[in-house]
């Protein structure tokens, strides 16, 4: 199908105004391409323009937001110049190692270092007896030791921190450790954990946390209930495997201060837990964000623990510290995502009619707290899904185990739970011999009604939208045709269509909203060049983007004249985590704030210049304007003339959403500031004599807002249905015992460009009144539901449903042979 | 040992031990830290280099293998003109963290001085061994094309 010039889309909604604008085609993008076949090989796969798909009777004309203006930091990435931390030359450096657990459960009776702090070219070896600061961190909880004194949790934790003159040397010494332990016991099962029995991973016992949702009565539903629907579902952990390894450079400053130079997500969070280890004031730490190698969440709360292990190593040694992961040591010692069990039951009418969901949700939060609690509140707030439930009755257990801890992955908690209950949702179709999406489309929120976690929603949801959209899209009732036609006869290479759709709170959620606020501090200078400093980070998603458009949107600025500096907690105040798809509406609107102070002084000092009333004065793409036409003043030289006058063109910005009203004991309420949904379409192909799940083409249609950077909007949503892709069927971590076996790229697989399907993306443009220019988040919507479309597009290609993720070949497999057997 | 090559055309000696890793050699002391460490195990990529113009993982060569030989880095096709492709990549918005790009510029200057017309499966085969975890691909493969496309028509014409 071409983009361009077919008008004939159907959007589902015949009685809206809906116009549809078919985004003009880059010189080297391509629309469509040639399928090409051959047999035995994959097929090269097309990608499309996005569609987008507004209500808006006309599109707002912004002069550069909804663009794609290459990325400024575009060319010094592809040319090697951009300095990523391990890229960092300093005097005099050392590096930094840290020896971790050779057990998963221990009691320490001792650790003798004595024989490592000879060797020679060793500086230092810190370990608890010797810690000279703060040895108790946990971002939420101060659960953990950064190194272990007595006792052992898990095999990524501390035992020694060494710096030496090289990574050979650190080894060696490291090899010299004598550690005496007396192991224990240990519980890798989040529910095997909670039995009375089970071996204590703290001594308060392992329930870590507990939350619920309560909203109606669920045993009423069972009571009317005409089906219920009940199953166990489990996920494992999935590795973040972004291309840089955590790395951090630590360099003690002359006030006896830390400077923090490295790969992170949230310099505020390295700078609170150093400032704590150190026992020196915050203003005494800096953390400076060096471009970041990708993130996805593991780079939010993990990297604070080799900041500080690099820091007290400067501390001791005076001199700078590097620390740099192997990728074995980084997957074996950062956050994954949480792997949970889920039990989930669905009530319904015989006409299809949501009754109720109860969820059991067990997460797996290894020996820490660290994120675990944050992450089960997305969790437990997203199994009734996007649909309209009366009775919701969850209960959410965050439970210690002596495995590998989970932590902030895209989607945080979201895609576990949305799994289960987009799976119930197709069982409960077939059950009900309806069609998957239109039962969805049935139950979907909708104007004024109440979500499952029993909140009027402000703002009206785009469930159906984007639903409608995907089935008109992909062809829906003829794709579930065509694929039953093919299955009737090829045994061998199954095809299916499936479909799963999500509502996710953007921001923070209400739990955590005394850290909802964002600042940015943006700065003309006098030859009309920018710079703009914000308290989000950029990991690839390309915020900076995002903030230099919006920067240059407000200012009537080309997107050149923006440079946005590397996120500095000297810079802007605490802004936050760079997580929960908040950037593009917290430090954007952060920035906002910042441009409409400094724009408020430019337009007193054109209207004055040009003798005419405020009023008339606009700023934009360059050119002040009068009633819309150009005046003789440009915004340079209006630039240059605020100079003259002595006006202050610098200004710094905050955004805080209205508060939210929540009540944690029912876990109802205002969840979030605003919700995007989505809803995905994948088409399958599996081999069943090798159980190799093929994902052919995945539609995707998102509520966003308003683009902003369109080719950014377009990034995520590829790169996030990629990354759903592997943890669906290939992203298979290994733990045995709480030890991970495959801590690598050779047999912890991850998408690779033969993988990848075909995209078609869908944007439903309905701008956000509270968001930037009517900007939302899209970083992780574009993940969550790729899981479940998969799962339900198998289950549709093989008549089979499985219940564990990831769909790897050995599973798909193994269920259909055990079918096979069965029925001959 | 000193190890003598052609580093981004420039005949360089560089003094490491020969069992030093190729990677580490280039990145301490041949100043080329566009050459990245994603992996450490031939998997990812993004320690590409081109040895006589032939792609390589340079975390899996000793220095001494290069001894000889001519290595390319990314730093040599930023060297004057940048090459298409380098354009092409930010254009079509085929760089995210970036962390993969140096790789797979290198990757994809291999194959196209090789095949000048790939095919999209043809780019996808060439670039499977560079791994991307941001972009999903597509618009690092479409960069590819529309280098290859251009070239075509700059040849085409007289
Ligand atoms: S670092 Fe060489 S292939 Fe990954
Ligand atoms: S752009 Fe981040 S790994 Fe490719």
């Amino acid at each position: 199908m071409t983009a361009k010039g077919k008008k004939k889309q159907a959007t589902g909604k015949a009685t809206k105004k809906v116009q549809k604008k078919v985004q003009k085609k880059t010189a080297n993008t391509k629309k469509v391409t040639e399928k090409v076949t051959k047999p035995g090989k994959k097929i090269a796969v097309k990608t499309t323009e996005p569609k987008v798909v507004t209500k808006a009777a006309t599109r707002p004309d912004f002069a550069v937001v909804g663009k794609s203006p290459r990325r400024l930091d575009g060319p010094g990435k592809t040319t090697g110049a951009a300095t990523y931390v391990d890229d960092l030359r300093v005097a005099d450096c050392l590096v930094g190692y840290i020896l971790t657990s050779p057990c998963a459960n221990a009691r320490v009776k001792s650790i003798d270092v004595s024989k490592a702090r000879a060797f020679p070219g060793v500086h230092a070896v810190v370990t608890a007896e010797n810690f000279p600061g703060d040895n108790q961190v946990g971002v939420v909880k101060l659960d953990q030791p950064l190194v272990v004194s007595d006792r052992i949790r898990w095999y990524g934790d501390r035992i020694a921190l060494i710096a030496a003159i090289d990574r050979p040397t650190a080894l060696r010494a490291a090899a010299l450790v004598e550690l005496d332990v007396e192991t224990l016991p240990s519980v890798h099962d989040p529910l095997e954990a909670l039995a009375d029995d089970a071996p204590r991973v703290h001594t308060e016992g392992n329930l870590a946390a507990k939350m619920v949702v309560r909203k109606g009565d669920f045993a009423e539903a069972l009571k009317q209930a005409d089906v219920v629907i009940e199953r166990l579902y489990s996920t494992g952990h999935q590795e973040h495997a972004y291309l840089e390894t955590n790395g951090i450079l630590a360099e003690l400053q002359p006030d006896g201060g830390m400077l923090l130079r490295g790969s992170m997500q949230c310099p505020f969070y390295v700078q609170k837990i150093v400032a704590r280890v150190l026992q020196v004031p915050h203003s005494k730490v800096r953390a400076v964000q060096t471009t970041t190698g990708g993130g996805f969440g593991g780079k939010e709360d993990y990297p604070s623990e080799p900041a500080a292990c690099a820091a007290i190593l400067a501390k001791v040694t005076g001199r700078p510290v590097k620390v740099i992961y192997k990728r074995d040591e980084d997957i074996a010692r950062s956050s994954k995502r949480h792997a949970t069990k889920i039990k989930h039951i669905l009530a319904a009418k015989k006409d299809g009619t949501l009754l109720g969901a109860k969820a059991e949700v067990y997460v797996d939060a290894g020996a820490y707290l660290g994120l675990s609690a944050i992450v089960a509140e997305r969790a437990n707030a997203s199994a009734g899904g996007t649909y309209v439930v009366p009775h919701v009755e969850v209960d959410t257990y965050t439970v210690y185990t002596n495995n590998p801890f989970g932590g902030a992955f895209r989607g945080f908690g979201a895609p576990q739970v949305s799994f289960a209950l987009e799976s119930q949702m197709d069982l409960l179709a077939k059950e009900l011999g309806r069609d998957p999406l239109e039962l969805r489309l049935q139950n979907a929120l909708h104007k004024g009604s109440l979500s499952p976690t029993n909140e009027r929603l402000r703002d009206e949801p785009q469930a159906t939208q984007t639903m409608e959209i995907a089935r008109d899209r992909c062809g829906w009732d003829k794709r579930r045709k065509a694929v039953a036609v093919h299955n009737a006869t090829d045994r061998y290479n199954k095809k299916g269509i499936g479909a799963a759709s999500i509502s996710y709170g953007c921001c923070l959620h209400a739990g955590g909203q005394h850290l909802e606020g964002s600042a940015s501090l943006v700065q003309v200078h006098p030859d009309a060049s920018v710079s703009v400093a914000i308290g989000g980070a950029e990991i690839g998603q390309g915020a900076y983007q995002v903030m230099a458009l919006l920067a240059a949107e407000s200012l009537g600025l080309p997107v050149e004249n923006i440079r946005v500096l590397d996120t500095d907690t000297s810079l802007v105040p605490d802004s936050g985590p760079t997580v929960a798809s908040r950037t593009t509406v917290m430090s954007g609107n952060a920035v906002l704030d910042a441009t409409a102070q400094i724009t408020q002084r430019m337009l007193a000092v054109a209207a004055k210049h040009l003798e005419t009333d405020l009023k008339h004065i606009s700023l934009r793409a360059g050119q002040v304007l009068i009633d819309g036409k150009k005046s003789k003043l440009s915004v340079a030289e209006l630039i240059a003339l605020c100079f003259t006058q002595k006006v202050n063109l610098t200004a710094s910005g905050w955004y805080a959403p209205p508060r939210k009203q929540w009540d944690r004991e029912t876990g109802t309420g205002q969840g979030y500031s605003v919700y995007c949904y989505a809803t995905m379409v994948a088409e399958v192909t599996v081999d069943t004599v090798t159980g190799l799940v093929t994902v052919d083409k995945v539609t995707a249609v998102h509520d966003i807002g308003q683009a902003i950077f369109r080719a950014g909007v377009e990034g995520q949503i590829h790169g996030g249905v990629v990354q759903g892709l592997g943890y669906a069927i290939m992203e298979n971590l290994v733990v045995q015992d709480g030890k991970i076996l495959n801590p690598g790229f050779t047999d912890y697989l991850i998408p690779t460009s033969m993988d990848i399907p075909e995209i078609d993306i869908a944007l439903i443009e309905e701008p956000y009144d509270r968001g930037p220019y009517g900007g939302k988040g899209i970083g992780e919507p574009s993940l969550i539901p790729v899981a479940p479309a998969i799962a339900n597009a198998v289950a549709n290609a093989l008549d089979l449903r499985l219940y564990d993720l990831p769909l790897t070949p050995e599973r798909v497999k193994m269920a259909w042979d055990a079918r096979e057997l069965a029925e001959n | 040992m000193a190890i003598e090559l052609i580093l981004n055309g420039e005949p360089t000696q560089l003094d490491a031990p020969g069992s030093a890793r190729l990677l580490d050699v280039l990145r301490e002391h041949g100043h080329t830290v566009g050459v990245k460490e994603g992996c450490g195990e031939g998997e990812c990529g993004a320690c590409t280099v081109l040895i006589d113009d032939v792609p390589a993982c340079s975390c899996l060569m000793f220095a001494g293998q290069a001894n000889g030989h001519r290595v390319d880095t990314i730093e040599s096709l930023s060297q004057g003109e940048p090459h298409p492709l380098m354009d092409a990549i930010v254009d079509a918005a085929g760089v995210q963290c970036g962390f993969c790009t140096p790789g797979i510029v290198l990757s994809a200057k291999s194959l196209l001085d090789n095949n000048p017309k790939p095919t999209r499966e043809e780019v996808q085969v060439a670039l499977s061994g560079n791994l991307c975890r941001c972009t999903g691909y597509h618009r690092i493969i479409d960069a590819v094309q529309s280098v290859a496309k251009n070239s075509q028509a700059k040849t085409r014409r007289p």
